[in-house]
């Protein structure tokens, strides 16, 4: 078991220096719907209580950790394991001025509204913790390692990272299975008091891509360290008289910080227009939701500009 | 003035904006960028390979004193890249620091925008006074991540492009003319 923790302040780009470290150490990038997902694998439909969402979730991720070194991603992660040889806790850090002028990039905000926009996001954060943790704030001795992305880009954050990381999870060695073991029996029994049982169904499963274009595009968002995921969501378009939905459309993916779906489209014409169809019914029945449609001939200029092998269906 | 034919590339289909056509609106975006920044020290920054073109005839055209600088980035599925396709990354730097520099990104083509977001998050990053994007060409059927274009020559439709440092395999740069390639053909 090797667990490293990822967090930040928002827009200071963890997240993508989060992305890219998972690539680069091949550990499980554990992002907060990943894990609400095995949340509700694990606990079921009913939202969990906000005090009892750390030990729920130390439950399951230890559980996992067993079979996967998990690089978790989380606002206040370096809160759910005490300080041990076989985690590591990080944090990433830049200046007010880095964050304003990332949420005006990303929203295309104003200066002033991507000014009230973070202080926004301060104020969901602290929340969010308090609700979690109790504590508001993040204590800079529960992190071993922060790195300041104000004269340091995401890239060498990311480095530096997988580097100190991969250094200290080797030196100090792994979590036995029964440290594994006494992690697991504690959160439970703090659960147990609650009558909340884990069911121990969550899995990490990988992506299993539908077609060769899904997997090349999620190559392409790793590639500029776009954070993705894979048909996290399915939306609802026609019910019938009783209120069952008789056709769902489940977007191939999802980009957190850019909050957009992306539907990929393949070679086939009808499958195209059939695409085209749903994305058009999505938009008018989901005005809020962001989507963009990513075509054939995106990958064909792929293909044309570097000669990257490609299969046609 | 169309080239004539046998000129042309075989794998060149058709031609979508002539020599003459790119200067003069290349000499209109130069003569808006001129009172934009007039009176500012103006920092043109271009991407290598493809804005190098694009910037020499840009800067060339442009009024006002101007700086150049440039930086290249990974190419996805480049050679360097291997069998999974790693992460972008600069691999070649700025020359001189942005700080507080009005500073205007020269791109040769905007698509999809994730080339060009990484390169503004990167900038942005450096504290330059203002950052701006001037770009020749703009795919923007094909945007997937908005990004505030400043000045743009011409919008273009859904098909692959070389000519004016757009390039198939590293070849077509140095046509002086915009056009669309069939790499079926020829």
């Amino acid at each position: 078991m090797a667990l490293l923790t990822i967090s930040g302040d928002p827009a200071s780009r963890w997240e993508e220096v989060a992305q890219a470290v998972a690539q680069l150490l091949d550990f499980e990038l554990v992002t907060e719907t990943r894990l609400a997902q095995w949340m509700t694998e694990e606990f079921g439909e009913t939202p969990l209580p906000a005090r009892v969402w750390a030990p729920a979730a130390v439950a399951v991720l230890a559980r996992l950790a067993r079979e996967h070194p998990l690089l978790i991603a989380l606002d206040g992660a370096e809160r759910l394991f005490r300080p041990a040889p076989w985690v590591m806790r990080a944090r990433i850090t830049t200046s007010d001025a880095h964050r304003v002028g990332k949420l005006m990039l990303d929203l295309r905000l104003e200066k002033s509204e991507a000014l009230a926009r973070l202080r926004e996001l301060d104020a969901e954060q602290k929340r969010l913790r308090k609700a979690r943790f109790k504590g508001v704030s993040a204590d800079p001795e529960s992190f071993d390692l922060t790195l300041s992305l104000t004269n340091m880009d995401a890239a060498q954050a990311a480095e530096v990272l997988a580097a100190a990381a991969a250094k200290r999870l080797d030196q100090q060695g792994l979590l036995s299975p029964n440290a594994a073991d006494e992690i697991e029996f504690e959160t439970r029994l703090e659960l147990a008091k609650r009558g909340i049982v884990p069911a121990g169904r969550a899995r990490v499963t990988r992506a299993s891509f539908g077609h060769p274009s899904e997997e090349m595009f999620a190559n392409l968002l790793d590639f500029y360290r776009i954070q993705w995921e894979y048909e996290p969501r399915s939306f609802p378009l026609q019910w019938d008289k009783n209120g069952g939905v008789t056709e769902a459309f489940t977007p191939d993916f999802y980009l957190p910080e850019l909050d957009l779906y992306v539907e990929v489209t393949t070679m086939k014409q009808s499958l195209v227009t059939r695409k085209n169809r749903k994305v058009k019914m999505l938009r008018a029945i989901y005005p809020h939701i962001n989507i963009q449609v990513f075509y054939q001939k995106d990958f064909q200029d792929l293909v044309f500009k570097y000669g990257l092998k490609m299969v046609h269906s | 003035m169309t080239p004539a034919r046998e000129n042309v590339p075989d794998n060149i289909e058709r031609i979508l904006f002539t020599e003459q056509q790119v200067s003069a609106r290349i000499a209109e975006v130069a003569a808006e960028i001129s009172e934009k920044y007039r009176g500012r020290d103006l920092k043109l920054i271009a991407v290598l390979k493809g804005s190098v073109f694009f910037l020499t005839a840009l800067a060339r055209a442009i009024t006002i004193p101007v700086k150049i600088d440039f930086l290249a980035i990974s190419s996805f599925g480049g050679p360097s890249q291997g069998p999974t396709p790693g992460l972008v990354r600069i691999a070649k730097d700025l020359d001189e620091p942005i700080h507080d520099e009005d500073v205007l990104l020269v791109e040769d083509i905007v698509d999809t925008g994730f080339t060009t977001r990484y390169l503004l998050q990167t900038l942005a990053g450096r504290g330059p006074q203002s950052l701006g994007i001037c770009t020749l060409l703009d795919r923007s059927v094909r945007r997937i991540v908005q990004v505030p274009i400043d000045f743009r020559c011409f919008e273009i439709p859904d098909r692959f492009v070389v000519g004016c440092g757009l390039d198939h395999r590293q070849l077509y740069r140095n046509l002086g003319y915009i056009a669309v390639l069939d790499p079926e053909r020829g």
